[in-house]
C-alpha cells in the first residue's frame, strides 16, 4: 500500500506552516546530489513560540517527547517547502537528536522517540533512520530539543 | 641511488597498504570476535545505506558481556578508561558493518566520525578519548581507516554511557 504522507498529516490534523525563520546566517536545507541536509530545528509550537526548558528539571520525559515531535513537524515543514510534496522523500537517513537536559538525565533515547515515532508514522518504512540521541547542557533560546536530519530524496 | 631508495620506500608502503587492507585478518590477529550488532535501544535502525555511503547510528561502549561502560569522564572515569570505551564503540560499529556487508573488506573508507564524550564541564581532553576510536579504526583499516572527525563533550548520554560515536562509511560498489 502506498503510504500517502500528506493524507497521514491531514488525518492527524497537522498543518505545516512556513518554516520558522533562521536564527543566524545559515539556511534551512542544503541539497547535494540526492541528499538533503537539514539544519537543526527546535520545537516550534503550533500556536507560535517554542517549547523551552531543561528535561529532568523543567520538563518531564513525556514533555520532551512532545518537543521532539514538534521538531519533526518543523522538519516536515522544511521538506514540504523544499520539495513541494512530502512524497518525494525516499528515506529519512540519519538523525542527530540533541536534548537539553540535566547532567544526570539518561533517557535521551526515550525523548528522541518522539521524533522517530512520528517520522515512522508519517513515512512508514521510509521513515526508519539511523540515529544518535545525546544530552546537551544548553541549547539556543533554551530549546528543550534540537534535531538535525539527513534525508534522501527521489 | 636515489631511485633505489624511492623504489624501496614505495615497496614498503605498498606492503603496509596491502597488509592493512585485510581488515578481517587484522581483526583475527587481535583476537577480536565480532558479536551480532547490539539492537537499537529505541525506534531506529543501526544503519541506512544511500548509494555508496552507510550512515551508522550512534553506538555506545558495549562490553563483551553485553553491559556498557558507564560514567562521566573527568569524574567517574579517567582519560584512559574513556579511550577504552571509545575503542569499544568502534568494535560495535565493526559488528554493524560486518552484519551489513558480510565482510569488513568491503569498507572503502571511514569517512566522518562524530565522537561524543560524557564528561564534566571542565573536561577538555575529548580528542584524547576519541583517539580510542580513531586509533582502532586505523589499526584495522590502515589508510582507509583515516577519517574526518569531531570530538565533543556532552553533559549526559543515554543510560549514562561514557561515549557515543556515530560514523559515515564509504563502501565498495
Amino acid at each position: 500500500m502506498v503510504n500517502n504522507e500528506e493524507t497521514k498529516l491531514k488525518e492527524k490534523k497537522i498543518e505545516l506552516s512556513i518554516p520558522a525563520p533562521m536564527l543566524g546566517s545559515y539556511v534551512h536545507a542544503v541539497r547535494t546530489g540526492n541528499l538533503l541536509y537539514l539544519s537543526g530545528k527546535g520545537p516550534s509550537k503550533p500556536a507560535g513560540g517554542l517549547m523551552t526548558g531543561k528535561i529532568g528539571k523543567d520538563l518531564t520525559v513525556e514533555e520532551g517527547m512532545e518537543a521532539a515531535r514538534l521538531c519533526a513537524i518543523s522538519h516536515l515543514a522544511v521538506l514540504k517547502a523544499e520539495l513541494g510534496s512530502l512524497e518525494k522523500v525516499k528515506r529519512i537517513v540519519k538523525v542527530l537528536g540533541m536534548v537539553n537536559c540535566t547532567d544526570d538525565f539518561i533517557e535521551q533515547s526515550k525523548v528522541m522517540n518522539g521524533y522517530s515515532d512520528f517520522m515512522t508514522e508519517i513515512f512508514g518504512e521510509k521513515g526508519k533512520h539511523a540515529r544518535s540521541a545525546v544530552g546537551m547542557n544548553s541549547l539556543p533560546q533554551n530549546f528543550a530539543v534540537e534535531v538535525e536530519v539527513i534525508v534522501e530524496v527521489e | 641511488m636515489k631511485n633505489i631508495f624511492l623504489i624501496i620506500i614505495s615497496f614498503s608502503l605498498l606492503n603496509l597498504n596491502t597488509m592493512a587492507q585485510d581488515a578481517e585478518a587484522k581483526l583475527k590477529e587481535k583476537g577480536i570476535v565480532l558479536a551480532a550488532p547490539s539492537a537499537p535501544v529505541a525506534n531506529y535502525v543501526n544503519v541506512v545505506r544511500v548509494g555508496n555511503l552507510l550512515f551508522l547510528s550512534g553506538k555506545g561502549p558495549n562490553k563483551p558481556d553485553g553491559s556498557y561502560v558507564t560514567g562521566k569522564v573527568g569524574k567517574d572515569l579517567t582519560i584512559e578508561e574513556g579511550y577504552e570505551a571509545a575503542k569499544l564503540a568502534a568494535i560495535s560499529h565493526l559488528a554493524v558493518l560486518k552484519a551489513e556487508l558480510g565482510s569488513l573488506n568491503k569498507v572503502k573508507r571511514i569517512v566522518k566520525v562524530l565522537g561524543m564524550v560524557n564528561c564534566t564541564e571542565d573536561f577538555k581532553d575529548q580528542p584524547k578519548v576519541i583517539n580510542g576510536y580513531s586509533d582502532f579504526m586505523v589499526e584495522i583499516f590502515g589508510e582507509k581507516g583515516k577519517h574526518a572527525r569531531s570530538a565533543v563533550g556532552m553533559n549526559s548520554l543515554p543510560m549514562n554511557i561514557a561515549v557515543e560515536v556515530e560514523v559515515i562509511v564509504e563502501i565498495e560498489d
